[in-house]
C-alpha cells in the first residue's frame, strides 16, 4: 500500500516537446499501488534477500517509468513489470558480488520466518504445525532448483501465470517451459513424499 | 485444511509414479492445470484419477501444499514490505488562493520596502550628523586662520608704534611726508641735531 501523500510523477510535467503518447505507466502512484508487492514477492522469493529484493523493486520501477514509451500493451501491466523484474534479478545474481554477499548477508530470507507465515485456519495446531514444516520444505527445495526451474516454478505457483504468459515473461518456447516446470514439479514431490519416488 | 499427504498411509505413498499410476508430465500436466486448460490436454489422467485414489489424494496434497506456499510467501511477503521505510516525496499542499498567487509576492515585497525604508531614513540620520561637521569643519578653519591673521596683524601693529630704544622720535608733523623721499628724510634729521 502507498501513502497517500507519494507525489505522483505526472508525464506532462517532466516531458519537454511533443505530447508523448497516454500508456497506463503514465500514473506512477497508482502502478505502485497495484503491483509493487507482487513484484517485492517476486523478487524476494528468487532472490531471498530482503534488501535486494526491495532495491530491484525501485528499479524495477523506475526503469518501467523510463521506459513507459516502448510499452505496447501486447501483454498487461503485471506481466511487463515481472519481465523487468527478473531480468535485474538475472543481471544482479550474474554478479559474483551478489553470491558472496548472499553467503553471509544477514538480510537473508529465514525459511523458518516464511513457514511461521503460514495462515492459521480453523484446524488443529499438530495440522498448523505439519503445515509450517511442509512450507518450509517447499522454500528449501525451491532453494535447491537450477536457475530457470526456480523463475518457471515461481511464475507459475507464486504468481500464477498461465504457462504461455512465463514463456512470454522468461523469452522461453512453450515446451522449454512446460519441460522445467515438471521437473522442478517432480522435484518437490519427491521432495514432498519421498515414499513416491523410491519404487522407481 | 490439514494436508491430506500427512495421513495417507505408507503403503499408498510408497506406491511409485509412472507404474500404472501418472506420469512424471501427467502429473505436472494435472498440476500445473488451470482453467484455460482444455479437457483434452488432461483427459487420460482425468480419467485415471476417476479410478486412482491414490495418485487423487496425492495431487490434492500436492496442490494444498503449493496453495499454502502461496499463501505464505504472500503473507510473509507482504509483512516485509510493511517493515520498509516508505521512500515518500512531500505532497505539495494546495494553495488556499491559487488565483491570488502573485498577491503573495506583491505583500512580500511591500514588506520589505517598508522594512529597509525606516532603516534607510536611520542611515540618512546617522550620517548627517557627520557630513555636518564635515561641512563646517572647513569654515571654523577658515575663521580660526583669519582670526589669527588678525590677531598677528594687531601684534604687529602695536610692536611697530613700540620704537627701538635709541630710535629718534618722528615728527608727527612730518611723519606724514617722511615717507615721500628718503633725501629729505635725512635732511630733516641733520637739522633738528643742529636745532
Amino acid at each position: 500500500m502507498v501513502p497517500e501523500d507519494v507525489q505522483t510523477f505526472s508525464s506532462t510535467s517532466l516531458t519537454l516537446g511533443a505530447e508523448p503518447r497516454a500508456t497506463p505507466l503514465d500514473d506512477l502512484e497508482s502502478v505502485v499501488a497495484l503491483y509493487q508487492s507482487r513484484v517485492f514477492r517476486f523478487l524476494l522469493a528468487q532472490l531471498r534477500d530482503r534488501d535486494a529484493a526491495e532495491t530491484l523493486t525501485q528499479e524495477t520501477f523506475l526503469r518501467a517509468w523510463s521506459a513507459r514509451a516502448t510499452f505496447r500493451e501486447d501483454c498487461s501491466v503485471s506481466t511487463w513489470l515481472i519481465r523487468i523484474a527478473l531480468n535485474l534479478a538475472r543481471d544482479h545474481t550474474r554478479t559474483g558480488r551478489f553470491r558472496f554477499w548472499k553467503r553471509i548477508s544477514a538480510n537473508a530470507v529465514d525459511v523458518a520466518d516464511v513457514a511461521a507465515s503460514v495462515p492459521d485456519r480453523e484446524g488443529s495446531a499438530e495440522a498448523h504445525l505439519i503445515a509450517q514444516e511442509q512450507v518450509q520444505r517447499i522454500w528449501e527445495t525451491v532453494d535447491g532448483l537450477s536457475d530457470r526451474q526456480r523463475t518457471v516454478f515461481l511464475l507459475r505457483f507464486l504468481e500464477e501465470m498461465e504457462i504461455p504468459e512465463i514463456a512470454h515473461v522468461t523469452g522461453l518456447p512453450l515446451g522449454t517451459v512446460k519441460s522445467h516446470l515438471y521437473r522442478a514439479l517432480n522435484v518437490i514431490r519427491t521432495r514432498h513424499n519421498p515414499q513416491s519416488q523410491e519404487g522407481l | 485444511m490439514t494436508p491430506k499427504l500427512a495421513l495417507l498411509p505408507d503403503t499408498a505413498a510408497r506406491r511409485p509414479i509412472g507404474d500404472g499410476h501418472l506420469t512424471e508430465e501427467q502429473f505436472g500436466e494435472l498440476i500445473a492445470a488451470s482453467a484455460k486448460t482444455t479437457a483434452a490436454d488432461t483427459s487420460p489422467a482425468e480419467a485415471h484419477l476417476r479410478s486412482c485414489e491414490q495418485c487423487t489424494a496425492e495431487l490434492a496434497s500436492l496442490r494444498e501444499c503449493l496453495t499454502l506456499f502461496r499463501e505464505a510467501s504472500t503473507a510473509y511477503a507482504d509483512s516485509e514490505l510493511r517493515r520498509i521505510p516508505q521512500v515518500t516525496l512531500p505532497a505539495r499542499r494546495p494553495m488556499l488562493f491559487p488565483v491570488i498567487a502573485p498577491a503573495y509576492w506583491l505583500a512580500a515585497a511591500a514588506i520589505f520596502l517598508a522594512a529597509l525604508l525606516p532603516m534607510q531614513t536611520l542611515l540618512r540620520h546617522k550620517v548627517q550628523p557627520a557630513q555636518a561637521v564635515a561641512a563646517s569643519a572647513p569654515s571654523a578653519s577658515v575663521g580660526s586662520e583669519s582670526d589669527e591673521a588678525l590677531l598677528d596683524d594687531v601684534t604687529r601693529e602695536e610692536s611697530a608704534s613700540v620704537p627701538a630704544p635709541m630710535q629718534a622720535l618722528a615728527d608727527p608733523a612730518t611723519s606724514a611726508s617722511s615717507t615721500s623721499t628718503g633725501i629729505e628724510t635725512s635732511t630733516q634729521t641733520s637739522d633738528q641735531r643742529k636745532d
